[in-house]
């Protein structure tokens, strides 16, 4: 009862901290010193990008190292590292489309080939791999197999991204909030507003997943069914 | 007729010990692993890969910088700034050094003096220290503050 | 493993020995393949352009591709497959083997298309030289970063348009590092930092084949 219950209020949860954030965000906080209301986009861009590589590219990551052990290999494991991985898609794309639309007037650039900007679209270049590898086999094990050593192989990126700000010097700004000093560089009602952006798209994720998984199992069901269709035609046709 | 029995040997044969093997095999790969990867964070490594040369870094380099297109990162001088037909002037410093900067084309909406700014361009010849650039960006901070009528500066122009 | 990588090795190489498809099909496309990137460049600046050691990667990795393919192919025709799983070969000594192939193949390739950028890309002919030590270093990462994304792609028998899309996000800092590495022997600059990034990236990609290669293999 109570996972039905979490799963009926998982939506409405999504919705309202999504709804606060855009409220708080666009027209309770105050602007910033020199970016202006232009930096008003730091309440969407870092919560996508926590989401994209961590929550999402982790689970992925995380389920297909469950599906390479072979005490919890199983199906279900690897239909959530296909799902994580396409939410991941989403995510990584919206990464970089939101810092693209911020870098532009605050860099005065559209993109730079720096560390950070580039290791995550090699990232996103990973995940779409992953997709089109799943695509190109038939057989569900081969498939799930192989598609777990390339997530693996991928999640290499992941830390790459992470201390590429502090490793190299890059255009792109540090950390705001897991500072090296462990200081936080956004205050007040700020701060609480990228919280509630955090929470609000990592929710979000979990309710993508959720609609994503089912429809996977549909698919599966629905494909089961059209082969014993099939088997049962081509069963008839003998005896006649 | 030799005996049928003696001329197969169809006793069992033990497996090899491959589980061991391959667990030890296992241990060592990774450990190459992190070696691999520990000597790759090395310091000195990293710096390879950096997007752009600080003004008292590429001073220091001057002579090996010669007049090829690098990417310069530096504060604006405040006080500097004086804006062209064709771009702007300003002077950037870091690291107790300064440069001369000459940049073609309109910086960016942030630009202006006390921020770090990256400046893509050359040396207009191998004396002298006057950067050519061909494209400024803004660097800007982790730091977000709200905007305060009353904030009070230092006298370096910074807010907290 | 080393034996079986030696023979799996032999093998690869004595099949390419037979069939020169190295010889009659890649390499003409390689050759072709840089002088396209010349016309490209065009006239003016074929002879003075910077980018001469990031074509020649460009098209080694052009070339690398159709070579994996290759060797993946062999690897997943009907009666090798059988013969591999029926003899139990460790498939890390399978992955080593396929790999040691691939890095001869590829060196062999390298050393023709570095005389092809001399002639028709103009880089320096000391310094081009200078630089073969680490286009092999960087050459050996990119085959054993190929032995395992081949497999991943499934050889032959997956699209041709899989192993790209799978590989080139992997091979992009093995082409970054070889091409910083060229042109700092061209043009001068540190290069020790590019020669380790090359051979960590080596160790690296032998490590994770050895690991995971059985996995990728089993059935």
């Amino acid at each position: 009862m109570m996972k039905q219950l979490s799963q009926r209020l998982l939506g409405p949860v999504t919705f309202v901290l999504l709804a606060l954030t855009l409220w708080l965000g666009l027209w309770v906080t105050p602007s910033f010193e020199i970016q202006g209301d232009l930096a008003r986009l730091v309440y969407v861009h870092p919560a996508v990008a926590w989401v994209a590589l961590y929550v999402s590219f982790g689970t992925a990551t995380i389920a297909s190292a469950l599906y390479l052990w072979r005490r919890t290999r199983s199906m279900l494991v690897d239909r959530i590292a296909h799902c994580a991985m396409e939410v991941s898609v989403v995510f990584i794309l919206l990464t970089l489309i939101t810092g693209s639309i911020w870098g532009r007037p605050a860099w005065g650039v559209w993109w730079a080939w720096d560390a950070r900007l580039t290791s995550t679209a090699v990232l996103g270049v990973f995940a779409l791999a992953y997709l089109a590898l799943r695509r190109a086999n038939d057989d569900p094990e081969l498939r799930a197999r192989r598609s777990a050593v390339l997530a693996l192989l991928a999640a290499i990126n992941v830390p790459i991204i992470q201390f590429s700000v502090q490793w190299w010097k890059t255009l792109h700004q540090g950390a705001t909030v897991f500072t090296t000093d462990h200081g936080l560089k956004i205050h007040g009602l700020q701060a609480w507003t990228l919280l509630i952006s955090f929470l609000g798209f990592t929710m979000l994720f979990f309710w993508l997943l959720r609609a994503r998984y089912r429809l996977e199992v549909l698919r599966d069901e629905r494909s089961n069914a059209l082969v014993e269709e099939a088997l049962v035609q081509r069963r008839r046709e003998g005896v006649r | 007729m030799p005996d049928a029995d003696a001329a197969f040997d169809l006793s069992p044969v033990a497996a090899p010990p491959s589980k061991r093997r391959g667990r030890r095999r296992s241990i060592g790969v990774v450990a190459l692993l992190v070696v691999a990867v520990l000597a790759l964070l090395s310091q000195g490594l990293l710096h390879s890969l950096n997007y752009f040369e600080t003004v008292d870094q590429a001073m220091h380099s001057r002579a090996s910088l010669g007049t090829k297109t690098i990417r310069l990162e530096g504060v604006v001088k405040p006080h500097t700034i004086t804006r062209t037909a064709t771009g702007a002037s300003f002077w950037i410093k870091g690291g107790g050094k300064e440069v001369f900067v000459s940049a073609h084309g309109s910086p960016p909406q942030l630009f202006q003096a006390n921020i770090p700014v990256v400046v893509v361009g050359h040396f207009t010849s191998r004396t002298s220290d006057t950067f050519y650039g061909t494209q400024i960006m803004v660097k800007h901070t982790a730091s977000y503050i709200a905007q305060h009528p009353k904030r009070v500066k230092a006298p370096n122009g910074t807010t907290r | 493993m080393i034996r079986i990588a030696l023979l799996v090795a032999a093998k690869d190489l004595r099949i390419e020995r037979r069939s020169r498809v190295l010889l009659w099909q890649v390499l003409p496309f390689g050759v072709m393949a840089l002088v396209l990137a010349g016309l490209a460049l065009g006239p003016q600046h074929a002879g003075h352009s910077s980018a001469g050691p990031g074509l020649f990667y460009l098209v080694m990795l052009l070339v690398a591709l159709l070579m994996i393919n290759r060797s993946q192919s062999i690897e997943s025709s009907p009666g090798t497959k059988a013969s591999v799983a029926t003899l139990g070969l460790d498939p890390a000594g399978v992955f080593l083997g396929k790999a040691l192939a691939l890095m001869v193949e590829l060196w062999l390739m390298g050393i023709v298309l570095l005389g092809g950028s001399v002639l028709l890309l103009h880089t320096a002919l000391r310094g081009t030289l200078s630089a073969l030590p680490s286009v092999l270093v960087t050459l050996a990462a990119l085959a054993a970063a190929g032995a395992l994304y081949g497999a991943l792609s499934g050889g032959g028998q997956g699209p041709a348009t899989l192993l790209p899309v799978l590989s080139f996000p992997a091979f992009a800092p093995l082409l970054i590092a070889g091409e910083r590495s060229f042109s700092a022997t061209l043009h001068g600059g540190t290069i020790w930092q590019w020669w380790v990034i090359s051979l960590v990236a080596l160790a690296a990609y032998v490590g994770v084949g050895i690991l995971l290669y059985g996995v990728l293999e089993e059935s």
